[in-house]
């Protein structure tokens, strides 16, 4: 399993598992725009591919995102919250 | 028949059949017939060109540039989610609104490009809600044939047949079309109501997530949507007033995408010329030379006088028979070539004595873009969303949806028989 990351003066981070996704909601703690740019880099990265139902965001006033990731892209998403800086590390770790 | 129209005959049939067996992606087998019409010389280079309708082309090219830049700014998405909170995240209103939305958007920027559009935000709704997407886009490719019934520029065989008789403005097909289809919409959505609503229940929870969404958000580029929304506008009342300037369509269309493009720049057009749908144009292309080779051999024109024959010209008989055939030969054929091989089929019929085609011309129409809902390869709109459905690991099988769409086709064109005969043939 991944194991990740996350500077908490940046955003908050939280994560479930529904049926065969797994839901996320993000905070943006600060409103650097470095870090709302970064957000929407991961979204446009899924928008733009042709897969649907791969990342689905969900926007919520208080810069708060809910985002549905398909188990199949779930390593995917976090590598591209790695990419943009949103988290801090990400690592392989034993179950 | 003469050596030349048997070949023409033959080709056309193999082809014909090709499309319908989907072995052969229908653009390569399309170019195929058409290149074999000029290779055997049943017709000429010179006179294939000829049949090419570069309005239906230009008009095709025109829409998708214009739309497929709009899409870019989030705004189809942001009209969605308003949808979504405006129903309160109540599924069934929300598949009454969106099916509504797909309805107004296929009328006025064509059906194909509007269900792209809708199928993607639909699945991100039906996601939140944790409900199963496939009764919204059921109900989506039956208003998207109906909405694109409607207009000109709407579903592409009245894009054809607009193209094909220059009378026939855009405003004459609101005039005659867009009340019927009003008509048939007003009837399936208590139907669609009374089919799906128990099959798309959620929670209190998730209907609140849906209503605390900031779709504002969805705008990504608010700009290029002045820009887009500016540009669509003026495209829009440039079709309505087409005739005035005696414009064809296309020349509309084409402009309203051009100056779009002057005003995003260089990189919107390279983005823009790669979503235009250039396997669909080249069917087109190749469709249109295909038929060609039946209307220079002269099969076109005895099909014509044999259909006369058939109904005595009697033109509420014949009327009738170009409104159900079309139908039910569109629900089971791709309603473009259908409508290829129709038209000049009609114009014959003007030239052998039938003076008043105009209720030919709007059965043409009803028939083969209401026949389109009548089963799942019954026109492009169709096929786009179940495929793009299928993909996503929601399949929509042929009998599901024939079990839905073959009952309403019916139902619509048996309003559309009423229609016709009370307002062009009493």
């Amino acid at each position: 399993m991944l194991r990740y990351r996350f500077d908490e003066n940046v955003l908050k981070l939280s994560e479930s598992a529904n049926e065969n996704d797994v839901e996320f909601r993000i905070v943006l703690v600060t409103d650097e725009p470095f870090y709302q740019a970064g957000m929407k880099r991961v979204q446009q990265e899924f928008d733009e591919n042709r897969v649907y139902t791969d990342v689905l965001f969900y926007h919520y006033p208080g810069r708060e995102y809910k985002i549905i990731v398909r188990k199949d892209y779930y390593v995917d998403f976090i590598l591209q919250l790695m990419k943009q800086r949103l988290l801090q590390s990400v690592e392989w770790a034993d179950e | 028949m003469e050596q030349q129209a048997i070949w023409a005959v033959g080709i056309f049939l193999v082809i014909y059949a090709l499309i319908i067996s989907e072995k052969i992606h229908r653009t390569i087998v399309a170019m195929i017939g058409g290149l074999l019409m000029v290779v055997l010389g049943i017709v000429d280079q010179e006179t294939a060109v000829h049949h090419i309708d570069f309005n239906t082309l230009g008009l095709l090219i025109g829409m998708m540039i214009i739309v497929s830049t709009t899409a870019e700014t989030g705004v189809f998405k942001y009209i969605a989610v308003l949808a979504a909170k405006k129903a309160k995240g109540e599924p069934v209103r929300i598949l009454v609104l969106l099916s509504l939305i797909t309805a107004v958007g296929s009328a006025f920027l064509d059906n194909v490009t509007t269900v792209l559009l809708m199928v993607p935000v639909t699945f991100s709704i039906t996601r939140q809600l944790r409900v199963n997407p496939v009764p919204f886009l059921v109900t989506q490719i039956i208003a998207s044939n109906v909405g694109g019934t409607a207009t000109l520029i709407g579903d592409p065989p009245n894009i054809m047949i607009g193209s094909a008789v220059k009378e026939l403005t855009f405003m004459a097909f609101i005039d005659n079309l867009a009340p019927v289809a009003f008509i048939v919409m007003a009837v399936y959505v208590p139907l669609f109501i009374w089919m799906f609503r128990k099959k798309i229940q959620t929670t209190d929870e998730l209907k609140r997530s849906v209503m605390e969404m900031n779709e504002k958000e969805l705008i990504s580029d608010p700009k290029l949507l002045r820009k887009c929304l500016i540009v669509l506008g003026l495209t829009l009342i440039g079709f309505f007033t087409h005739q005035l300037f005696q414009l064809e369509s296309a020349t509309v269309a084409l402009a309203g995408a051009f100056v779009l493009l002057l005003l995003t720049g260089e990189h919107t057009m390279e983005q823009a010329f790669t979503k235009v749908e250039w396997m669909t144009i080249f069917f087109f292309v190749g469709l249109f030379v295909l038929v060609s080779g039946l209307i220079e051999t002269g099969v076109i024109a005895e099909l014509a006088k044999r259909a006369i024959d058939l109904t005595g010209g009697d033109l509420v008989a014949t009327s009738l028979l170009i409104l159900w055939l079309s139908a039910i030969a569109s629900a089971f054929l791709d309603n473009i070539p259908f409508v290829a091989t129709m038209i000049p089929m009609i114009q014959e019929m003007g030239s052998m004595g039938v003076s008043n085609l105009e209720p030919l011309w709007w059965s043409l129409a009803l028939g083969a873009c209401l026949g389109g809902n009548g089963s799942l390869i019954g026109a492009s709109a169709n096929l786009i969303v179940a495929g793009m459905s299928g993909k996503e690991g929601y399949p929509i099988r042929f009998v599901q949806y024939l079990k839905i769409g073959f009952p309403l086709m019916l139902l619509s064109i048996a309003i559309s028989s009423v229609y016709v005969y009370v307002r062009y043939l009493i």
